[in-house]
């Protein structure tokens, strides 16, 4: 059965509207500190997005995490988990370190 | 280790010693005797201590972005305390009441307290962190006082530098830099919002990295002075702007009222 104008407009406008439905779901990353080192210790994010990095400090000690660049900075206690909201950003790449533990908590962010 | 630690001290020390040292020198003008240091250092030092234990718990909050929340909470609240610190300077300046002196002081305690329970958390935590991992005990102490000493060094610099112009001078400087000092909190709790996704985050407005990076000694202290941000975006911006006119506006307003009064 062919469909009206009407019907088609209105799919048209559902489909759009879970597309931005879909796209505005905020990607998760999982990131873990282990002897002070953040894994994966770089961070692949798309351009122009908002992400949740939800961060896991499996050490017993706090760490910060710090990045000039993103203009981030959070306490991540040990043996617990923090959330960072990072993005929307131009491409690029964006370093970042453990604050308390900075020799070998490095880490970047490319966004592309 | 020990240019690490003297750097996390540095930074967290130099904000409350910019306002310590810029209270001190308004109320100094204001005939206000300085006993009411000591009862921001021993509110603020507990208030770190009880913080610093309880910031595991404040992380869990909301979803696990408490700890931004509440010290963006904090910012927020040193700011609005700024602003009737402002007003009621004015007005106890054009006419002196011991009402209003005491508001001053229990203003001034509450402002740098808070500024002092946020801080002092972080190097509590940054120092039982370090300690436990590490056997260094004596060079992450001596870079905490190292940094400690900076930082307090810089207040003192600021404090006699206010001190030694004309009193009049004084006064507008002093004025002006808390309002530099309290725009830079709105813009930081503004970014701490945006980080825990309660304000929407944007792109940034413009990068300036290239031209004075934050990572930089005078970015750092544009940073604890100013709230110099190099990739702000629209919004913090704009909070900015407006917690920068915002006590400007009130400032005049009260500076034309008061003159209409003596006046009359």
């Amino acid at each position: 059965m062919p469909k009206s104008p009407f019907i088609r407009v209105l799919l048209l406008i559902g489909t759009l509207l879970s597309a931005i439905r879909v796209a505005a779901a905020t990607p998760v990353i999982d990131v873990e500190i282990k002897n002070h080192l953040f894994i994966p210790s770089e961070i692949i994010i798309p351009e122009n997005t908002k992400v949740k990095l939800v961060i896991h400090n499996r050490d017993e000690t706090d760490e910060e995490f710090e990045s000039y660049e993103l203009n981030r900075e959070k306490v991540i206690i040990g043996n617990r988990k923090g959330v960072i909201f990072v993005g929307p950003l131009p491409a690029g790449e964006y370093p970042f370190f453990g604050e308390f533990f900075p020799k070998t908590a490095q880490g970047k962010v490319i966004v592309k | 280790m020990l240019l690490n630690s003297v750097i996390i001290v540095l930074r967290e020390v130099l904000e409350a010693a910019l306002i310590f040292s810029i209270l001190l020198a308004l109320s100094k003008q204001s005939q206000i005797h300085r006993t009411w240091i000591i009862w921001s250092l021993l509110i603020g030092m507990f208030g770190a201590v009880v913080y610093g234990i309880n910031i595991p718990l404040v992380s869990e909050w909301f979803d696990g972005v408490g700890q931004e929340v509440v010290n963006a909470l904090m910012q927020y609240t040193v700011y609005i305390m700024l602003l009737f610190y402002i007003i009621i300077l004015l007005l106890y300046a054009s006419k002196p009441a011991a009402g209003a002196r005491k508001l001053l002081v229990i203003m001034m305690v509450l402002i740098t307290s808070i500024a002092m329970i946020r801080e002092g958390a972080e190097i509590l935590l940054y120092f039982f962190s370090v300690t436990r991992s590490v056997n260094h005990y004596a060079a992450v102490m001596m870079g905490m006082i190292i940094g400690a000493s900076i930082g307090i060094s810089i207040g003192f610099l600021f404090y006699y530098l206010l001190m030694n112009i004309r009193e009049k001078w004084s006064m507008i400087f002093g004025l002006g830099l808390l309002i530099l000092v309290s725009s830079g909190m709105i813009s930081q709790a503004t970014l701490l919002m945006i980080q825990a996704d309660w304000l929407p985050a944007q792109m940034p407005l413009w990068n300036t990295s290239d031209f004075l990076s934050e990572k930089s000694v005078l970015g750092q202290l544009l940073y604890a002075l100013v709230g110099y941000e190099a990739t702000p975006t629209a919004l913090q911006a704009s909070m900015y702007l407006g917690g920068l006119i915002l006590p400007v506006f009130i400032i005049v307003l009260l500076k034309l009222k008061l003159k209409l009064k003596f006046k009359g």
